[in-house]
């Protein structure tokens, strides 16, 4: 039994991480440039959500669908004034460019809102329901299921429509994309907001069960990174596999070894990958 | 013989990009590689200068064999390329990225300097010689990628498309500079799309078309090969009208 | 023009070597200690990061090393910290040859994401290593016992010693960069694929230059020990250990001798006197003007003031081959 809650557990997390990090892997796909601040931008939403309850006394219904339509703005303007310009660029103008970006966005946010902890209530979805023995939180569950919808979506957006190859057209060949008459600009700044809003999503559904504090995003970076490499740079079934994979060692690891060497296992995990296959994980083929 | 690759198979899952390929190549030769674009041309190529290493086959190189040796070590024995696309060090001079290639002999810098300048000069790049390399077009990168390959000392150049998106007058001392390197008594092998170049430059041609070499022979034989003309010629005259 | 080009680097040395004894306030004569410190651990990053161009993350871990190794031995065997620098240079060869050859074959992003993440791992490790204090860290010596200890009242001898060692590292730098394996390393940096082609071991030379940047950023750790006699998981292996490198040397230009020492220079007094302008919260605000100058500098000039320097001196630098 505690083997199925364990599981349960995980896999609620992971189809979390799995949404952030299908945000992470669509900017990546697109334009082969890592965010290193992929994990302040989770920050960001969870402080949106954070204070949209504290301040307008009001639920998720109204701050996921806030934080992500404020994180796909400030995905567009990232792009539009930082990325564009670096992306063509040297390597250490494009890797040190995110990276500055997160040390703003952390240490603004410790400036403004002080290095406290601070979280939601956990009533504010409320009620633990009981399948035959296993315990399932609600607010885990809304997350789980939201996450699980909304990356799904992602991938028939990218795969279905009309959009979304133009956009993988822009991914595979900018030049040729653009002689073809679509404009490659556009296409990346839309691909860095939707990455940007499924995270702002994915912060708005933590922030309902996970503290908030200024320096929560260096370890959601590299929790994405983790997950990206497992599934496949550029892959968003791939993200999403392999977030719910990382959700459910993460759990067990918790039970078994202490909460506090949970994260020496998955970033040991992500060494352990980079030592054994770094060519056949990393490299797009 | 100074290359023999022996039945090179190149396989990406179930699709061959090269399949059965082999070629010989005796000292002081130059040989001509074409087919179509994604032909396999360019992963045998590859396979050759131990970029790719290929899924079955042998490669020997002055009787040693080479197939699963690195890229530094083809180079230190004497087998040098140059890239279809240029890749120039950025942020060095025009001599400082030949220096890059005489280093490898020439341990000592001023020494390197000297060798780089003598074949700056082969390759007309002496008044460039201070200019940052990313100062230079598609024609000058090309040149200089076939001097610091040239002074590495090679027994046999690889070059991939030295003459692709050249001006006319370009291409012409693009030739002239190829048979002078030929001269040297450098043996050369070219992959190379225009006909053109194919007939004036090489003796020997070897025809790729999906993986496979389908002719070989003087670039006349080929040429009036039906089964090149069907595969590449043909193809090519149909674009033309 | 040619003596004045050799003897600049000459002046600049001398004007930094009695820079500081021009004034009497402890806290500028501090700041130039840290300026100079900093400056070593930058330009020992600028070996691999700079030249070699593997833009790496991770340096933290050998700072911590050295910084660890120093303050261990004092707590645990009562040595005087400064005998922790050997030991921490041979540590830091064993680090190299352990995630050298297994990152290195990750190109670009994928380095320094790499890089970033061991570092990570690394700091968390430490957090959790009862032996070396865990969480809240080590303490060097309270009282002098002998000079050994090497502690002073005041920074000016931290500042001679300190310059020593970077002096030494520039001039290794030089002879590197005027040697076959600095023109490999830039080659490496520049396009590992073609350097390959022309008989460069790419692997060997980048290993070689982890480990001289690696064992000066373990000295540089054991030197910050020594001067400020404690030393915790977030000060040793903290990721801004590792982005202090990264800026330092970028803002003075990458792949440049003096590059670092002039990001350094800039950047550590910002630091110090925001800090101390400001207080506890001031290491937020400092690393908010960090983060701007990083993005600036991507921005708009990724090669460091280096690349702007020509613009300013008409001569430009014209490189001797």
């Amino acid at each position: 039994m505690i083997l199925l809650q364990l599981v349960s557990d995980g896999l609620q997390l992971g189809a979390v991480y799995a949404l952030f990090s299908s945000g992470l892997t669509l900017i990546w796909g697109m334009m082969n440039v890592m965010n290193f601040a992929h994990g302040q931008f989770v920050m960001l939403a969870m402080y949106v959500a954070f204070f949209c309850f504290t301040l307008l006394k009001v639920g998720p219904a109204f701050f996921v669908p806030l934080a992500a339509v404020g994180l796909f703005g400030f995905g567009v303007v990232v792009y539009l004034l930082l990325v564009r310009h670096v992306m063509r660029g040297p390597m250490l103008a494009q890797i040190i460019s995110t990276f500055g970006l997160a040390l703003v966005l952390q240490y603004s946010a410790l400036w403004a809102f002080s290095a406290n902890f601070v979280s939601l209530p956990t009533t504010l979805v409320g009620g633990v329901y009981d399948l035959g023995g296993v315990r399932l939180s609600a607010a885990r569950l809304l997350a789980g299921a939201t996450a699980i919808a909304l990356t799904a979506g992602m991938h028939l957006l990218l795969t279905r429509t009309d959009l979304g190859s133009r956009m993988l057209a822009v991914s595979e060949d900018r030049v040729a994309a653009a002689l073809v008459g679509i404009r490659p600009d556009p296409m990346q700044a839309l691909a860095w907001g939707l990455g940007a809003a499924a995270t702002g999503v994915a912060g708005g559904l933590i922030a309902l069960f996970f503290y908030v504090s200024p320096d929560v995003g260096n370890s959601f970076t590299l929790l994405a990174f983790v997950t990206v490499c497992l599934g496949g740079f550029g892959s968003v079934p791939g993200a999403l596999l392999a977030g719910l994979v990382i959700g459910v060692v993460e759990s067990f690891s918790a039970y078994w070894l202490g909460p506090a060497t949970k994260d020496v296992v998955v970033y040991g995990l992500f060494v352990a990958l980079l030592w054994v296959r770094p060519q056949g994980m990393f490299g797009r083929a | 013989m100074l290359l023999e690759a022996e039945g090179i198979v190149k396989a990406f899952g179930s699709f061959r990009a090269v399949d059965q390929a082999s070629l010989v190549v005796a000292e002081n030769e130059l040989i001509g590689l074409i087919g179509p674009n994604g032909a396999g041309k360019s992963t045998f190529f590859n396979c050759l200068a131990g970029d790719t290493r290929p899924t079955s086959g042998t490669i020997r190189f002055r009787g040693q064999e080479i197939t699963r040796l690195s890229p530094d070590r083809h180079a230190r024995l004497g087998l040098a390329r140059t890239f279809q696309v240029p890749i120039v060090f950025a942020g060095m001079t025009v001599r400082e990225n030949v220096m890059v290639g005489a280093l490898l002999r020439h341990p000592h810098r001023r020494r390197a300097a000297a060798e780089a300048d003598e074949l700056l000069h082969f390759t007309g790049l002496a008044e460039r010689a201070e200019m940052p390399v990313t100062a230079l077009g598609t024609s000058g990168r090309k040149r200089v990628e076939i001097a610091r390959a040239l002074a590495t000392e090679p027994r046999l150049l690889l070059l991939d498309e030295a003459l692709a998106g050249l001006t006319s007058s370009e291409v012409e001392a693009a030739i002239e500079l190829v048979e002078r390197i030929h001269a040297r008594g450098v043996t050369l092998i070219v992959v190379e799309h225009i006909m053109e170049v194919i007939h004036r430059l090489t003796e020997r041609v070897l025809v790729f078309h999906q993986g496979r070499v389908i002719a070989e022979g003087t670039p006349a034989e080929v040429t009036a090969d039906p089964t090149v003309i069907a595969a590449y010629l043909g193809r090519r005259r149909r674009r033309a009208r | 023009m040619i003596p004045l080009r050799r003897a600049w680097p000459v002046a600049v040395l001398v004007i930094l070597a009695i820079a500081p004894f021009l004034t009497a306030n402890p806290f500028y004569q501090r700041v130039a200690a840290l300026v100079v410190l900093a400056a070593i651990s930058a330009s020992a990053w600028n070996v691999i990061g700079g030249y070699a161009g593997q833009i790496s993350f991770g340096h933290s871990i050998y700072f911590g090393i050295g910084a660890y190794a120093s303050l261990l031995l004092f707590g645990r065997f009562g040595l005087p910290p400064i005998a922790g620098a050997p030991l921490g240079i041979v540590a830091s060869f064993v680090v190299s040859l352990i995630i050298g050859p297994p990152t290195f074959r990750l190109r670009g992003h994928y380095f320094s994401m790499g890089t970033f993440a061991i570092a990570a791992l690394a700091e968390i490790l430490v957090v959790n290593w009862k032996f070396a204090g865990g969480a809240i860290g080590l303490m060097g010596p309270a009282m002098p016992r002998s000079l050994a200890d090497l502690l002073f009242r005041n920074s000016l001898p931290y500042y001679a010693i300190f310059l020593a060692v970077l002096a030494l590292l520039l001039a290794l730098t030089h002879l590197m960069q005027r040697s076959r394996m600095g023109f490999y390393l830039r080659a490496i940096g520049a396009g590992e694929r073609a350097a390959e082609s022309l008989g460069v071991p790419v692997q060997r030379y980048k290993l070689y230059a982890l480990l001289i940047s690696g064992a000066f950023t373990a000295l540089a750790g054991s030197l910050y020990a020594v001067m400020i006699g404690f030393v915790d998981p977030e000060s040793g292996f903290g990721i801004l250990i590792s982005v202090n490198m990264v800026v330092i040397a970028a803002l003075g230009g990458v792949g440049t001798l003096f590059g670092p020492l002039a990001g350094a220079i800039i950047l550590v007094p910002l630091q110090e006197t925001t800090n101390a302008l400001l207080g506890g919260s001031g290491t937020g605000a400092a690393y908010v003007a960090y983060g701007l100058i990083i993005m600036l500098i991507a921005r708009f000039s990724p090669g460091g003031l280096a690349e702007l320097w020509p613009l300013i001196n008409r001569n430009g630098r014209r490189r001797a081959a």
